[in-house]
């Protein structure tokens, strides 16, 4: 396994906490979602995972929390192999759906009560719920109110806040500003820095080319379950990341670099 | 983690709308089903107590014990109120003689056939219906409810082990529903009480396991739903899975079962004993008349030789006759009896594939109303007569009424004033319920086949949900 992980993380940097290695999967009726994925997230790191629909970023996200099996590879979480070790490995993993949806009959404070426990976390005040929701954008009044009245943005924001109150060093985000307003998903990228200030390895998937660039440290194009691009932001600089996302669209012949 | 879990379910359930409303209809049932039943009791009391006074006063002033027309009837019970079973349909009524079949007469729906046409509304009836729905309409969706709503995806994405999960889950909403329904359920015996009921302490008893008997009942159709929840991928599918199992269970298979058992066993019936009765009536008669025919007084002999000779024939014929009509009538009757247990074996046994039906010969078990009853009380009644004949024995020197003829001779002339009876010297007839072991050893079977119900349907709650595609 250190061979897989020196292999992909050979740029010297601190050890990886996520790394895909050779991660594929077909799925019982033959799809073959994701072929021969190898990606590494470090602790302090955004990876932001670009691609249209059907690309293989639910899917990838669905390995590393063993959801699903892996046909060939390894998703690894902090030295954990997630397939053989799943219970261990969801405890180093904060995740945020893609519409996410909570108890609709719990307000904010008692979904994020419920899910920190499962998180693990016993301890939290209510007065530190109410700080995590509002580092998220929620505001005070929508504390104490049922989900079920609640729109999808906000509905994000809580599930947000529960990934943070999890504080798990690797957090999956599944295309998290889909339902944000512009000004939300300005918060939110500003969140995902303190994140990763704090050290956490962030893998996210998103539409949103403009905000991949604007966070990111690394960014992966896939396409039809291939990584068919990567490059650090810096590698980046100068270059057109539209530009190059619709041509590897198009063609979708280009191999990872 | 667990007690997350189930602390989880406990609010989900209690704090929504649904459970609101619901319990609120459940426990008003339940609460009435008490009070219907406590009702009952005190309607049937003052009725057995009136029938007792009148037929004491049918005596009075009666001063041969020959003419005395002696009933005794079947007593309410407190727990029977509260599960009626069979008890409203069978007669409450028995004319005792020294001698004869006993037959039991006046059923409460006879006298007054509206209760028939709905029933009573009584504890049985209830918790059939009502534990089954409030357990289904609240775990029906509780796997792929989640599914649906995307939490068991969040839920599963911390490092909670499936096991545990299910366990939370069935233990959680037992509780956050079970728990509820006790309040109810206190109420209505606390209801007891203060409407005057008499239990004893047997009868605490009996009520106790009929309450546990309801819970067992109650955590079939909760573990039935956590699985059938487990199994699809819609909470619509689900529910009408379920439904379609409810309805089968409370209704269609307890009474195709009888309709099966009826078609399947041939009882000899009630009309055709009496035809085949009748016809050897008319043939003993036929006989007998011959016999008369043939009578021929010798000639010499004086006539009250004759009318002597002839009073004699007349009497062996007339033993004769009853005997050969006994005999028929006991085989008949023994006949009939056996077809009806065998008849009533297979009807149980295929109705008990219901766990509704379990439930319900349980209960009717436990309260002394199951189809029992009325060979319990034949019973009673026949050890009673006993005891009453050897008391008309002793009274009239002997002469029994009930068998056939009877002749009474009185010398004229006798000038004393008869004196009249005293009604109070007739025995006393008391029929004792059975007993809680009795009827725990009677509802043994149904409450092993409740607990199965229960562990069957659990583990495949279980084993279904570890398969389940948590995403
Ligand atoms: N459960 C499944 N069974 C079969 N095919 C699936 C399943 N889930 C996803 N797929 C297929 O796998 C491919 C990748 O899907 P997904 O990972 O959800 O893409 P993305 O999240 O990038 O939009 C798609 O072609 C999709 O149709
Ligand atoms: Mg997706």
């Amino acid at each position: 396994m250190n061979e897989t992980l020196s292999q992909i993380d050979g740029s010297g940097r601190q050890e990886s906490m996520l790394v895909a290695a050779h991660l594929s999967k077909r799925y019982e009726d033959g799809v073959l979602a994701l072929d021969d994925l190898s990606l590494a997230v470090a602790p302090g790191e955004i990876y932001a995972m670009l691609g249209g629909n059907g690309a293989g970023k639910t899917t990838t996200i669905n390995l590393f929390l063993n959801f699903i099996d892996p046909t060939s590879g390894q998703a690894i979480v902090d030295g954990i192999v997630t397939h053989e070790e799943p219970l261990t490995a969801r405890q180093k993993i904060a995740y945020v759906s893609e519409n996410v949806m909570l108890y609709t009959n719990f307000t904010a404070l008692q979904n994020l009560d419920y899910f920190a426990r499962l998180g693990g976390q016993n301890d939290y005040s209510k007065e530190e719920y109410r700080t995590a929701l509002l580092r998220v954008g929620l505001q005070e009044e929508a504390h104490g109110k049922r989900l079920r009245d609640f729109s999808k943005g906000m509905r994000q924001k809580c599930g947000i806040a529960i990934a943070i109150l999890k504080d798990a060093p690797a957090i999956l985000l599944d295309e998290p500003t889909s339902g944000l307003d512009p000004k939300a998903g300005l918060e939110f990228i500003s969140l995902l820095d303190d994140l990763r200030s704090e050290g956490k390895a962030i893998l996210m998937s998103t539409h949103d080319i403009f905000r991949a660039k604007q966070i990111a440290n690394t960014i992966g194009i896939m396409n039809e379950g291939k990584l068919v691009m990567q490059k650090t932001t810096e590698e980046l600089r100068g270059e057109n990341l539209e530009e190059l996302y619709v041509n590897y669209m198009v063609s979708g012949m280009a191999v990872a670099s | 983690m667990f007690k997350t879990l189930i602390e989880k379910e406990l609010k989900e359930i209690i704090g929504s709308t649904r459970f609101a409303v619901t319990f609120g209809v459940c426990a008003c049932l339940i609460v009435l089903a008490f009070y219907v039943g406590a009702r009952n009791y005190q309607i049937s009391q003052t009725r057995y107590e009136a029938a007792i006074a009148e037929n004491f006063r049918q005596m009075e002033g009666i001063t041969e014990w020959l003419n005395v027309n002696h009933h005794i009837y079947l007593p309410p019970n407190p727990v029977s109120s509260l599960v009626t079973g069979i008890s409203n349909d069978i007669g409450r009524n028995i004319q005792v003689q020294g001698l004869g079949e006993l037959r039991a007469e006046d059923s409460r729906f006879n006298n007054d056939p509206l209760f028939a046409v709905f029933r009573f509304l009584d504890l049985d009836f209830i918790f059939q219906i009502i534990l089954s729905l409030f357990a289904i309409l609240f775990a029906y969706n509780a796997i792929c409810g989640e599914k649906e709503q995307g939490t068991l995806r969040l839920t599963f994405a911390n490092g909670i082990p499936k096991d545990k999960y299910i366990l939370g889950k069935i233990s959680g909403s037992f509780l956050a529903l079970a728990l509820p329904l006790l309040i109810p359920i206190l109420i209505g015996c606390l209801l007891l009480p203060i409407m005057g009921i008499p239990m004893s302490s047997q009868d605490w008893g009996k009520l106790a396991l009929v309450i546990l008997a309801g819970y067992l009942y109650f955590g079939i159709f909760l573990s039935l739903s956590v699985w059938v929840s487990g199994l699809t991928h819609r909470s619509s599918n689900a529910f009408l899975l379920l439904l379609v199992i409810w309805i089968f269970s409370v209704l269609i298979l307890p009474r195709s079962a009888v309709l099966i058992a009826g078609r399947a066993v041939d009882v000899i019936s009630v009309d055709e004993i009496s035809a085949q009765k009748s016809v050897l009536n008319a043939q003993i008669w036929r006989e007998d008349r011959d016999k008369m025919n043939e009578f021929k007084p010798s000639e010499d002999t004086e006539i009250d030789q004759i009318m002597q000779d002839f009073q004699k024939m007349m009497q062996d014929l007339s033993a004769e006759r009853d005997q050969r009509m006994r005999e028929l009538g006991g085989r008949l009757a023994e006949q009939r009896r056996n077809e009806q247990s065998v008849q009533e074996r297979l009807a149980f046994s295929l109705a008990r594939l219901s766990p509704s039906a379990a439930f319900s010969l349980a209960v009717m078990n436990l309260a002394g109303t199951s189809i029992d009853l009325k060979q319990h009380f034949l019973d009673a009644a026949s050890a009673y007569q006993q005891s009453y004949a050897s008391f008309m024995r002793e009274k009239t020197g002997g002469t029994l009424k009930g068998g056939g003829m009877v002749m009474v001779f009185r010398r004229d002339g006798d000038d004393v004033t008869p004196k009249e009876i005293d009604p109070q010297e007739i025995p006393v007839f008391q029929y004792q319920p059975p007993s809680v072991a009795t009827v725990f050893n009677a509802s043994f079977l149904d409450f092993g086949l409740l607990a199965l119900f229960n562990i069957l349907f659990f583990a495949g709650a279980y084993t279904t949900f570890l398969r389940y595609d948590v995403r």
